[in-house]
């Protein structure tokens, strides 16, 4: 198995913590939009909290990519946006169909996500034989953020948690495709851009919040909502410059060259 | 809902899921090296390779569903054009990705895993630059990862057609059948572990595993999809 990592660079802080904040912060934001968004104020609370499962989910991407799966990081990144579609998709409609109160649909989906997680983790240890000590636990992680970061970004769409009005605003408009992709490449990016020997917490953090917030800016005009575009292109913004200048420190030097240097015979 | 009408679209999806993975070991995955020409097969990973084949084959069952229905002859119909559609998808990707390596890079297409190729009765290991592991997508690796593009498009089709028949709106069923999708490549993708040729190669015996491991984790897809639509 080939090594894509750079080995595991000293954290700034633990996963537990980044994980925990960023579920956390996901589930009271997909809350917050259904309750906020006939004030018009949905998408700006959602969106920004909603960024954060990405976060945590490209976190946990860089834990567990670093040991080297051999196929590539996007590939854990797609799985993760997978087992979250069906898991944010059955959070809402099981609510629906079993006449339980439709406000349970996120805490669902977070239940559903974890066990297809597990199931999938178990499945790619035992049957399949990948050689990574965390792996189960990473995809029970990864499943649970892909599955928050869909859900939070539909929902802050859509404005709100109520089945039928869920199925017409995310799924048979296509929103749900565009959360797909766009949530996936905020959870996988930060990673793949980053991985190297000289890969530091700090930075691939930075560039995690810069995708959520860039995933925000996209949903922002998706909806038309013009404050959160504001705010969410200048946050980004901000972090982005933050990032870029980080990565420009770091480098072993930095050459601005009009073009490649002929070599000389 | 009567059990009947159940059981069947499970066992459809179960079905599919197993017939995703065995494709995504037909497909001639070259990764990193292949993409510097040091490897045989298209330079991509397993995951994009097979989703991209993977999904247009979607598009076209979906496509020809919404035009034919879900009849004994229009299921016949939207399996053969997700097939067809996931083929061509990934024969025009071969054959550009050849083009390049053959007159952009000039290296000659040749496989590492076999001494002759078993279609043409070619030599083969004369042509492999020592340090490399093959190069380009030979004729073996051609007709491999067109015989796992037909599968793929099946299995993906066949998701479709099952997550339709349990009453669920195309939408609904199209992003699952997605998400369905991902979630057996990767696990075919862990399973190779980086490069296949295609059907010659050692690795393709370790199938079995991958097909184990998509049928459990279809079965549970599928569990989960039947209580979404159990008493709407």
């Amino acid at each position: 198995m080939s090594h894509g990592g750079g080995g595991h660079a000293a954290e700034l802080y633990p996963e537990e913590q980044i994980f925990a904040a960023g579920i956390g912060l996901s589930l009271v934001g997909c809350y917050l939009a259904a309750i906020l968004a006939p004030y018009g104020l949905g998408m700006l609370i959602g969106g920004l909290l909603a960024s954060a499962a990405c976060v945590a989910g490209a976190n946990t991407v860089r834990k567990v990519a670093a040991y080297g799966l051999g196929t590539g990081v996007p590939s854990i990144g797609m799985v993760s946006l997978g087992m979250g579609t069906l898991s944010a998709v059955a959070g809402v409609l099981i609510s629906g169909c079993f006449n339980l109160p439709y406000w349970v649909a996120p805490i669902l989906t977070l239940i559903i996500s974890a066990v297809i997680g597990y199931i999938v983790g178990r499945l790619t240890v035992n049957p399949v034989g990948m050689k990574i000590p965390i792996m189960v636990r990473s995809m029970t992680f990864l499943s649970i953020a892909g599955a928050m970061a869909l859900l939070g970004f539909t929902v802050a769409y859509v404005g709100s948690l109520e089945p039928s009005a869920y199925i017409d605003g995310a799924l048979n408009n296509g929103i749900m495709a565009l959360a797909f992709i766009a949530a996936g490449m905020a959870i996988l990016h930060p990673f793949n851009a980053c991985l190297g020997p000289n890969e530091s917490h700090k930075r691939t953090l930075t560039l995690a919040v810069a995708c959520g917030l860039l995933t925000w800016f996209v949903f922002s005009v998706v909806k038309l909502d013009v404050v959160s575009i504001v705010v969410s292109i200048i946050l980004w913004a901000i972090v982005y410059v933050k990032f870029v200048k980080m990565s420009l420190n770091d480098a072993c030097a930095v050459l601005h060259v009009p073009e490649i240097p002929k070599k000389e015979e | 809902m009567d059990i009947v009408s159940l059981i069947v679209p499970l066992i459809e999806i179960t079905a599919a899921g197993a017939i995703i993975n065995a494709s995504v070991h037909f497909v001639p995955v070259g990764g990193a090296p292949a993409a510097m020409a040091t490897s045989t097969g298209v330079g991509t990973g397993t995951t994009q390779l097979a989703a991209g084949a993977g999904f247009t084959g979607l598009m076209g069952a979906a496509a020809m569903a919404a035009s034919v229905g879900l009849s004994p002859t229009g299921i016949a119909l939207i399996l053969l054009s997700g097939a067809v559609s996931s083929m061509i998808m990934l024969g025009v990707t071969m054959l550009i990705g050849q083009l390049i390596y053959v007159f952009g890079i000039g290296v000659v297409p040749a496989a590492d895993k076999c001494e002759i190729d078993p279609i043409t009765k070619d030599p083969q290991k004369p042509y492999v630059t020592p340090g490399t592991t093959g190069h380009g997508v030979p004729t073996v690796c051609f007709v491999s990862g067109l015989i796992g593009a037909a599968l793929g498009g099946l299995g993906g089709a066949l998701a479709y057609i099952a997550l339709r028949k349990l009453g669920l709106d195309a939408g609904i069923a199209g992003m699952l059948a997605v998400g369905f999708f991902f979630i057996n490549a990767v696990l075919a993708s862990y399973n190779i572990g980086g490069t296949i040729e295609g059907f010659h190669d050692p690795k393709f015996k370790k199938m079995p595993n991958g097909v184990i491991a998509s049928t459990v984790a279809s079965l549970v897809f599928g569990i989960i999809s039947i209580l979404m639509v159990l008493s709407v």
